[in-house]
């Protein structure tokens, strides 16, 4: 089992990668997204990212959604810039997960798959990489 | 005396109204179809340092009732966490406490 995982926790504490160059490029283009919709208000993503902080108010206080903002761009551009490392530390595998996880759910919402019978219903390439993200977040959560 | 009595009564008043202003606000993590639930697990342990199983409990929550208030308390803070939630890539928000 332990040669199917893909991501693994050394006992330095190093997370070890192990993504074929597939994976790497599936996550290559995830990341990509992600710091392409923070910056892109056009980008199918950016409505995803940019989610009301506190609902009853009709605008977010300009701090916290500059600090959103920022810290979005920060884990993502990280993630961007280890792509092609074998090992990652904590801070690093953070950034991937949270960056993984975001890439997921501004899937969902850009394609209006915010309950299981749309999941279900949705074309089979879609399906096919939102459960792709799914196996890595799974794989990544059990070594953080 | 008599100062000393509405000096008492303005002191009472003043404390009820602090005390009316001061309901806390709640920070919610709302269900989706796609979110691994380890991965909820491990994002609330991370930002709020909570314990393996208060965390599981709350994923359950969220998962069962579609949404799970996740920390009560000052405005402020409650933002920042809800922030912290949204980079992690959960769907959050914060509510008056009703």
């Amino acid at each position: 089992m332990v040669g199917n995982k893909l991501f693994i926790r050394r006992r330095d504490g190093r997370i070890e990668v192990r993504l074929s160059d597939a994976g790497r490029a599936v996550a290559r283009e995830a990341f990509g997204h992600v710091v392409a919709a923070e910056r892109d208000p056009n980008h199918e993503w950016h409505a995803g990212l940019n989610a009301p902080i506190d609902p009853s108010s009709d605008d977010d206080d300009p701090v916290s959604t500059l600090n959103r903002q920022h810290e979005i761009s920060t884990n993502a551009e990280l993630a961007v810039m280890t792509l092609q490392d074998q090992f990652l530390n904590d801070a690093e595998a953070w950034a991937w997960l949270s960056t993984f996880q975001i890439a997921l759910r501004s899937t969902v919402v850009a394609n209006g798959l915010m309950s299981n019978e749309k999941l279900d219903a949705c074309p089979s390439e879609l399906l096919e990489y939102i459960r792709t993200l799914q196996q890595f977040l799974f794989a990544l959560a059990e070594c953080l | 005396m008599k100062p000393m009595r509405r000096l008492t009564t303005e002191t009472d008043v003043t404390t009820e109204k602090i005390v009316a202003t001061e309901r806390p606000w709640n920070v919610v993590v709302w269900d989706d179809p796609v979110t691994p639930m380890s991965v909820v697990v491990v994002i609330f342990k991370r930002i709020f340092g909570y314990s393996n199983n208060k965390c599981t409990q709350l994923m359950l929550t969220v998962h069962n009732e579609g949404r799970a208030i996740v920390w009560s308390g000052q405005r402020e803070r409650a933002e920042s966490y809800c922030v912290k939630l949204q980079v992690a890539g959960l769907q959050s928000t914060i509510e008056r406490d009703e």
